[in-house]
């Protein structure tokens, strides 16, 4: 048997997740190693830009680690309003007690800033326990010793065993991959985020959306500017600038073969948006990732052996209706994962962390959170295309409009109960179809001129800073039916545009014409999109290298 | 009470908590409410240790009373940890040899006895049994070697420095070499006031046009074997030559037993030379090493100093630096003379391009010296039978003309492209040929006779290749950031594109905005016949 290094507990990743993870274990006393891929924590991270702290919640970020909210986040979100857009008609509803629901804060964040403030401190706790945090390390696999998962594999370092191993890799995680617990199979489990950081001074914030210095808002946009793809947008104040993006089913988005970055457009270039922007748009940084559907792919089980998988590895990510929460949920099984391992070690059985972790999971409430039974109980009926057709052709009708102007109270209430955002199903009507006829029946329309040009696909990407290394993904099959989806679904490539990932090419062999699909990593902001939309063998870059956010 | 009722409190709990409880009393009571209630194992054990920790911080037990029977070994090696009173010592081994007796409590005492009547008494010298008879049951093929005698306090001087060739060449790191040890040379005969040297040694066929160039590049002296069975790198002549040279008395130049340092380069021969003659010259090698300097190293190891405890100063050694865990840390090896041994020359390889290429003297100054050796057939056993040479791949700077192509080849048929562009290229007397990321990353299938021009050594942009060419012709490139960074420094930059609204208008002196299927034709009959300035005039107007 090779003699490998050994720590008690490792940590994959440093986001929220496996910072709280860290953190936790430290307190406990546990000797812990983090690794981090990213050259700078938080510079391969991107998030929409909300994190939760729930009053239920066993852990919160700041509780883990003081001083969170004046040194990591941006503005405390209090005010939260969701659009429904028919055309140039809105019609805005107050989300003001969900949003309220559960929660003890809300803060906008960006992810850079945010994760390199953890990771300090997440570096300072561990090393008493005798470990640290390495940046510019990418874990690759597991390393198995008679079948079963003793440690972890890297690009840069020898293999490193551990008692624990906490998998907080991320949405894409190969760790997870690796155990067999998740897969990169079906659209259909997988949102896709894209989103502008785009720059404003504080005082036009303050003013622009009626704010003071300390408070911010969030703008919710769903209806008909995206192309009829399932989906919505949203609009998050940070200190000095806005977080704009848009959040689309993936299989929605593969199957209209729109373009993530228009469909982007769409949003920054609404006359809704003019109040905001006044004219003025410069965008610091444009960014992708996936977000895992936990209604469907939250694994209930997520630990294999010594392997603990928590946050998006585990797709722990809530879409709660139109809200998503994740950096919580991650922050709460982190926790919960060092907390079973702690317990675990003190029982002098180590081996029983996994199961220990998946019971907290579920009495704490997280698993019914992230995969509510109701959910499940309707999915089947809700999501047939008989009953979308109905429910379609109702609300076209008299009947259905009178039933929208009479319920104009309760429809509002309803977007507010987390019981009945936990029903929704994913379709069309309850995303496109239902607040287009909203804001049609109800709306107002906005008269304002939005006259901003968001800059093109290849000056955002020329604006994103790479360290190229060899190619981390391969298209296994180049042909357009295998692959081509991803020319348009990745939001770093485009139909007729050349300087993308992913590119349409016809090749002409032994005189007859075929499309083909050519790949080019360079651009690439490692979103995941092609693992799951085209026939790749996926990988990360290694350790500092590819894409790296500034704001994230 | 205590603050805390162990027994309500689960043991993961319990730990962070208990770690801030400093009360002895309340920790006992704590104690005695677990024994009182579930008696969980690990729940008394931690509060026991917690115990143990507070109690241990203000009691120090006085070493001449206390009580030996309840202490366990480390706690006596705690305790007599600052004891410097023999006496005091020897009373408590007294007691423990009357007590529990413990070899281990026995052993630390004495050891700690032992250090410091040696502190008192002239510090004996560890007694030297030659490692033949130490370990008669060893093999010992140092013992067989051929030079082994005289390896204790022999007479070490100079810098040698195996100065690789390649084709008749100096290779780069030879010159960098040349260039780091003079550098060191320069600054440890300052130091020591000594007169020592740099010396090139040059081994192969067609070898002694190279002492010139050793010379201009910091050598003071060059010792050569030029014989033409030495075309090729061959481990046993090389080796034999090397070392007879680093020993050949009867050499008039040199009076020393052998040199003080070697510095081969970490390339493969420069690998295998470097490990062969250091272990015939009987020392040690760092190998791939990416720095060098010279001072003198304060060493305690016994192994070396002869006597434990002692710290003794060694002078003039050569500190090798060499990456450990990919970069993520360094080592510095240091190759130090035994009291019976000597580890001479200390030797290091070096991996290319880690010192810069100096400046070569134009008129270099330095004696050459012919190393004379038959070279005795059995040294070449080994003959090369074939050999074959490596693509130098494609450096596509210092060109006058770089003519680059992009996607834009696809427009009508990818082979036809970059026939077009080679043909284009041909015209002019220096111009290299490069690509666009694009089109390397493509899938198009090109004609075979073009296959071998697709490759990523000729990619331009800041994953490629960057290039400043007197003229920069780009056709069918759309001029991404990416690529603009590889090319926007050249001095006039032309760009064919069937698009006007593409980035690289931007940044070009001239814009033709056409198919290059139709452009590039026409510049290559334009300069076939002198006039390509009158068809790029022509051609923008279009």
């Amino acid at each position: 048997m090779t003699e490998h290094e050994h720590y008690e507990a490792v940590v994959v990743g440093a986001g929220p997740g496996g910072a709280a993870a860290a953190a936790t274990l430290a307190q406990h006393g546990v000797e812990t190693l983090v690794l981090e891929r990213g050259a700078d924590a938080g510079s391969k991270n991107v998030s929409g830009g909300l994190i939760y702290a729930e009053e239920s919640a066993p852990y919160t970020i700041d509780q883990l680690f003081p001083g969170f909210r004046e040194g990591a986040a941006e503005r405390p979100v209090d005010e939260y309003y969701i659009h429904n857009i028919a055309g140039e008609k809105v019609e805005t509803f107050d989300l003001h007690d969900i949003h309220h629901h559960d929660t003890e804060w809300c803060d906008a964040v960006l992810r850079r800033k945010m994760d390199s403030w953890l990771a300090e401190r997440v570096h300072e706790m561990t090393r008493e326990t005798g470990g640290g945090l390495l940046t510019g390390v990418r874990a690759n696999g597991l390393l198995r010793e008679g079948g079963k998962i003793v440690g972890v594999t890297f690009d840069e370092l020898d293999p490193i065993t551990a008692d624990v191993i906490i998998a907080a890799d991320g949405v894409n995680s190969e760790l997870a991959r690796d155990a067999g617990l998740m897969d990169w199979e079906e659209p259909e489990d997988w949102f896709q985020g894209v989103k502008a950081v785009v720059d404003m001074p504080p005082e036009a914030i303050n003013e622009r959306f009626d704010v003071a210095d300390d408070e911010g808002v969030a703008h919710l946009f769903s209806g008909d500017l995206f192309e009829g793809v399932r989906g919505g947008g949203f609009l998050y104040t940070n200190e000095d600038s806005l977080s704009i993006g848009t959040v689309f089913h993936l299989d929605s988005l593969s199957v209209e073969r729109a373009e993530p970055h228009e469909l982007l457009d769409s949003l920054l270039t609404h006359p809704l948006l003019a109040q905001w922007f006044q004219g003025e748009y410069h965008e610091r940084e444009y960014a992708a990732k996936l977000v895992p559907d936990s209604k469907k792919v939250a694994h209930p089980s997520p630990h294999r052996g010594r392997l603990l998988l928590v946050g998006d590895a585990a797709g722990q990510m809530q879409a709660q209706g139109p809200i998503i929460k994740g950096m919580n949920h991650a922050v709460t099984a982190g926790g919960l994962a060092a907390e079973a391992f702690a317990e675990a070690k003190s029982r002098g059985n180590e081996e029983a962390a996994g199961t220990l972790y998946q019971q907290k999971l579920e009495s704490e409430g997280v698993m019914d959170q992230l995969r509510p039974t109701r959910y499940r109980a309707t999915r089947f009926l809700s999501e047939s295309d008989a009953v979308n057709s109905i429910g379609s052709s109702l609300l076209d009708s008299a009947v259905g409009t009178a039933g929208i102007k009479l319920f104009d109270g309760l429809l509002e209430k309803s977007f507010n109960s987390p019981f009945v955002l936990g029903m929704i199903p994913d379709t069309k009507l309850s995303y496109v179809t239902v607040p287009t006829r909203i804001a049609e029946v109800l709306g107002d329309p906005v008269y304002d001129e939005n006259d901003v040009e968001p800059p093109a696909l290849d000056d955002r990407i020329g604006d994103l800073t790479y360290d190229v290394d060899d190619p981390h993904i391969e298209v296994l099959d180049n042909s357009f039916e295998a692959s081509g989806t991803a020319v348009t679904a990745c939001p770093v490539s485009a139909k007729d545009f050349g300087g993308g990932c992913y590119r349409e090419e016809t090749v002409e062999t032994n005189g007859h014409e075929e499309k083909k699909v050519s790949l080019d990593t360079q651009p690439c902001v490692e979103c995941g999109t092609c693992a799951v939309v085209a026939d790749t063998h996926w990988e990360h870059p290694s350790g500092g290298k590819g894409v790296e956010f500034k704001q994230g | 009470m205590p603050e805390i009722d162990p027994t309500e409190h689960d043991i993961a709990e319990l730990g962070p908590k208990i770690k801030d409880i400093d009360d002895e009393q309340e920790l006992e009571e704590m104690l005695a409410m677990e024994k009182g209630g579930e008696g969980r194992a690990p729940v008394i054990t931690l509060i026991e240790d917690r115990l143990e920790k507070v109690g241990g911080e203000d009691e120090d037990a006085d070493p001449s009373e206390a009580d030996l029977t309840d202490m366990t070994i480390a706690d006596i090696a705690n305790m007599i940890r600052d004891v410097e009173d023999i006496e005091v010592l020897r009373d408590i081994l007294e007691r423990e040899k009357e007590g529990k007796d413990r070899k281990g409590a026995k052993s630390q005492l004495e050891k700690k006895i032992n250090n410091l009547e040696e502190d008192d008494e002239d510090r004996e010298e560890v007694e030297y049994v030659p490692p033949e008879e130490k370990h008669p049951d060893l093999k010992h093929p140092t013992a067989d070697k051929l030079y082994v005698e005289g390896t204790v306090d022999g007479e070490y001087r100079d810098m040698w420095v195996y100065c690789e060739t390649q084709q008749g060449e100096l290779l780069d790191v030879s010159r960098e070499m040349l260039g780091k040890t003079r550098e060191l040379m320069d600054g440890y005969n300052d130091d020591y006031d000594e007169d020592e040297d740099v010396i090139a040694v040059l081994i192969g066929d067609g070898v002694d046009d190279l002492t010139e160039e050793c010379l201009a590049y910091g050598a003071d002296r060059v010792v050569y074997h030029d014989d033409e069975q030495l075309t090729r790198f061959q481990h046993a002549p090389y080796t034999e030559i090397f070392c007879h040279m680093c020993r050949d008395w009867e050499a008039d130049w040199r009076d020393y037993h052998e040199p003080r340092y070697t510095v081969f380069p970490a390339t493969n021969n420069g690998r295998d030379l470097s490990a062969l003659v250091q272990g015939e010259l009987d020392s040690g090698l760092a190998s791939d090493c990416s720095g060098l300097y010279i001072e003198s190293a304060d060493i305690s190891n016994p192994a070396k100093t002869g006597r434990p405890g002692e710290t003794k100063t060694f002078e003039k050694i050569l500190h090798m630096k060499r990456p450990d865990f990919s970069g993520f840390e360094y080592s510095t090896i240091l190759c130090i003379d035994k009291p019976h041994r000597d580890f001479h020359p200390q030797g290091a390889s070096v991996i290319p391009g880690s010192f810069e290429i100096p400046e070569a003297e134009p008129e270099p100054e330095g004696e050459v010296v012919e190393h004379d050796l038959d070279l005795p057939e059995e040294w070449f056993q080994t003959t090369v039978t074939e050999y074959d040479q490596l693509d130098e791949g494609v450096d596509l700077t210092g060109h006058d003309v770089i003519v680059a192509m992009g996607r834009g080849i696809d427009r009508v048929d990818p082979t036809k492209g970059i026939e077009l562009g080679l043909e284009l290229t041909d015209q002019f007397e220096d111009a290299g040929f490069g690509l666009s990321r694009g089109v390397i990353t493509a899938s198009y299938e090109f004609g075979g006779h073009v296959e071998q021009y697709i490759t990523e050594e000729r990619q331009i942009g800041e994953s490629g290749q960057v290039v400043e060419p007197e003229l920069y012709i780009a056709a069918g490139i759309s001029g991404a950031v990416q690529h603009k960074v590889g090319m926007d420094e050249s001095d006039t930059i032309v760009a064919i594109n069937t698009d006007p609204e593409a980035d690289i208008r931007d940044f070009s002196d001239y814009f033709i905005e056409g198919d290059l299927f139709e452009v590039l034709p026409r510049l290559t009959e334009a300069l076939a016949e002198g006039k390509l300035g009158a068809a790029i005039a022509e051609a923008s107007d279009d």
